[in-house]
């Protein structure tokens, strides 16, 4: 059972996420403002921190600093939609994902399941190298990639690219630090050349380059490697060869 | 500055700037003749007992005295005057022109040279020193204006004073400045006018017209013409001097409106800036405030509409009440940003009841035990006080006042107490907490609207509830303010017209 630190210092939000959380099984810690979130996360070692970037003292992007100098918790950011540049830098700062108050009980559920799901991955040495989407096959270890069974050629940048992706299940990955770990420091705003990039990536990988499932564009924020899709699919496909 | 410093200073530079050279020279050659006259009448019974030269000094002496009031010239007539005087009353033989003995004639051309040299020298030194003072006195004019200038802060005012100055040292009547504005035909926009009607001075002069022309002083930062400063008045044209301070005091009063020009700039700039920040924070806070009830909302409604979970009865029941509390408060919070903006239109108009206080204070904490369910207001009200008042402005005020000291007494889960009391006319009602208190330096600031005394935290919140008490207050002729609750807290007191016996 996953233990779930939610902060927030509006008492309705708190108490309305509490109830939906704690429904469905989960383990719930509260705090209502930036020193007790931290406190309560050493205390508590939580699985995951929901947490709010609009708070009295340590604002949320502060918590998130300071919990990504220690721990490697997933940290799903709530903010309004008025504060964008706010969310960008906190996914920046290490948080993985966010949503946009106000929010639906099933969307929140969905980011806890897939964001749990992927430090749970984490921990598991071992990752398969290799999955299978509609007849594309991305091979890591052997550095092949071949589209219904013919090889698909990827240049060296193009590799970099899906590596950062592929290493990140379901996290939300900023143009800037995808700018940073492919191109390096120097091209940290160059974000034209991330989307052509993404976007030659997608015609070789993508089963449809039209309506992408595997590299999801989350607009003016970054990229995300839909981690559920390629997991499902690489059950199955183990499935079949232990069968 | 004393109104007598001004006038005396003003005296002497008009003194030194116009001195009374004609007169003086008139007066130069009265005292030569009536100084030679005065020497022949007194020499005249003794001339054979005193030596020719003691006579010659005497007359040097009237040369001295014409050349230091009137300068050269009255000096030079002096001393030829005294030249042919000497020569035929006083060196033998007397009353004729001849001279009897050669030394004489030596005499009488030494005392002539000497005359005529002692003229030259006193005037020139009288010219420089009159010269050094007219320098000083422009100097000292120039100074007054523009200390005058410096001292006075920008504005219209400043600039009149300043011109009004202007034409009380030159003797101007009336004067106008223009400073350049693009949108106006010819470049110029008449600023002030001192001494006559606004628009009665033009800056441009027709030469054909019969009037006398007026000074034009063009105001000009290196190339950059910034304005034009036109004086009339029925003085004749300045002299040399005086348009050598008319041009500096121009430079100077162009500087002026420059720094002005600027600072006026800085200060929009300024202006903008604040009700940027403002727009912004205003922003921020009204979209926080009223999309955390609605998540709060939202969260809860989509957690009871999921099929596939169980929910306990209590899960339900907690999750129904905050929906409706947070419903509440969004409600409170669109009321109060419709009152803020009626109070900010200025179409608040209060009709006037008979209403009891406790009926009112009761309604009051109906609404805010709908948003504060735990918190325990004590109402030590008596019975019967009626108040003259506005019947939903009171009620709008008195749960301001109370949500407000919700907020307060919630985070030290203290009581909150209602008092009132009447004295001569009014009623005074006072909605006391025991909470954190206000800082006296803030308490200005409190019913400002959008004001939060955290301003970290980005709330609407209290801040605008008690701006909009504040705009009810008013509108119905009372007063509000805030007190120190004895032994901590904060104390908000509202008084209104009393209705009861």
């Amino acid at each position: 059972m996953s233990t779930i630190l939610v902060v927030d210092d509006e008492t309705q939000i708190l108490r309305a996420l509490r109830r939906a959380l704690r429904a469905r099984d989960y383990e719930v810690v509260t705090a209502c403002d930036g020193e007790d979130a931290l406190i309560e996360a050493e205390r508590s070692t939580p699985d995951l921190v929901v947490l709010d970037l609009n708070l009295p003292g340590i604002d949320g992007m502060e918590v998130c600093r300071r919990l990504r100098s220690w721990t490697q918790v997933p940290i799903l950011v709530l903010s309004v939609r008025e504060d964008e540049a706010g969310k960008v830098r906190a996914l920046d700062l290490g948080a993985d994902d966010y949503l946009t108050k106000p929010f639906g009980v099933e969307e929140l559920l969905a980011r806890v399941r897939a964001l749990l799901r992927r430090s749970l991955l984490d921990e598991r040495d071992g990752d398969p190298p290799r999955f299978e989407v509609d007849g594309v096959v991305v091979d890591l270890a052997a550095r092949r990639v071949t589209r219904m069974g013919a090889d698909v050629h990827l240049t060296k940048t193009e590799w970099a690219l899906l590596l950062a992706l592929v290493e990140h299940p379901g996290k939300l990955l900023t143009h800037r630090w995808l700018l940073d770990r492919v191109w390096g420091a120097g091209y940290r705003e160059d974000v034209e050349v991330l989307r052509v990039f993404v976007s030659q990536l997608r015609r070789k990988i993508e089963p449809d380059p039209g309506r992408p499932s595997l590299i999801v564009t989350d607009p003016g924020v970054g990229y995300r490697w839909e981690a559920e899709a390629t997991q499902r699919r690489n059950r199955e496909s183990s499935g079949r060869r232990a069968g | 500055m004393s109104s007598d410093v001004d006038r005396s200073s003003a005296g002497y530079v008009l003194r030194l700037m116009r001195p009374p050279r004609a007169r003086r020279q008139a007066l130069a050659y009265a005292v030569s003749l009536v100084g030679t006259l005065v020497l022949v009448a007194g020499f005249l019974p003794f001339r054979d007992d005193i030596e020719p030269l003691t006579k010659a000094f005497g007359f040097l002496l009237v040369v001295v005295a014409t050349a230091g009031i009137g300068g050269i010239w009255p000096g030079v007539f002096a001393s030829v005057l005294g030249f042919v005087v000497f020569n035929f009353f006083f060196l033998p033989p007397y009353d004729t022109f001849m001279i009897g003995k050669p030394e004489y004639v030596v005499v009488l051309f030494a005392n002539l040279v000497l005359s005529v040299l002692i003229s030259l020298l006193i005037g020139r030194a009288k010219e420089r020193a009159a010269a050094a003072e007219a320098r000083e006195a422009e100097l000292r004019t120039l100074q007054e204006l523009s200390r005058e200038m410096v001292v006075r802060g920008p504005g219209e005012d400043s600039y009149r004073a300043i011109i009004g100055r202007v034409l009380q040292m030159f003797d101007y009547r009336a004067g106008a400045l223009f400073v350049r504005d693009p949108a106006q035909s010819g470049g110029l926009r008449e600023q002030v006018s001192v001494g006559c009607e606004p628009g009665a001075i033009a800056p441009g002069w027709d030469p054909r017209s019969t009037e006398r022309a007026p000074e034009r002083l063009p105001l000009s930062l290196g190339s950059n013409n910034v304005g034009l400063l036109v004086l009339t008045g029925a003085r004749s044209a300045p002299s040399e001097a005086e348009s050598r301070i008319l041009r500096a005091f121009g430079d100077q009063l162009a500087l002026v409106l420059e720094r002005d020009r600027l600072l006026r700039k800085a200060t929009e700039a300024e202006v903008y800036r604040q009700s940027e920040r403002m727009r912004r924070a205003l922003l921020a806070a009204v979209s926080h405030d009223l999309r955390s009830p609605l998540a709060a909302i939202k969260a809860s409604v989509s957690d009871l509409l999921e099929d596939n979970v169980a929910h306990s009865p209590e899960d339900r029941r907690e999750a129904l009440e905050a929906i409706d509390s947070e419903s509440e408060r969004l409600n409170t919070l669109i009321a109060n940003l419709l009152d803020m903006s009626r109070i900010e239109a200025g179409v608040l108009h209060a009709r006037f009841e008979t209403v009891d206080l406790n009926d009112a204070v009761a309604r009051s904490l109906g609404n805010v035990h709908r948003v504060w369910p735990d918190i325990r207001i004590r109402d030590r009200l008596e019975e019967g006080v009626m108040v003259r008042a506005d019947p939903v402005f009171l009620d709008r005020v008195l749960t301001n006042l109370l949500d407000n000291a919700a907020r307060s007494a919630e985070e030290r889960t203290s009581d909150v107490e209602v008092v009132a009391k009447r004295t001569d006319g009014r009623v005074t009602v006072r909605v006391v907490d025991h909470g954190n208190g206000i800082p006296t330096e803030e308490r200005e600031m409190l019913f400002h609207p959008f004001y939060e005394l955290d301003q970290r935290n980005r709330r609407l919140g209290s801040g605008l509830g008690l701006a909009i008490a504040k705009g009810f207050v008013t509108a119905m002729d009372g007063e509000i303010w805030v007190e120190d609750t004895p032994g901590g807290g904060a104390t908000l007191a509202v008084a209104v017209g009393s209705a009861g016996p």
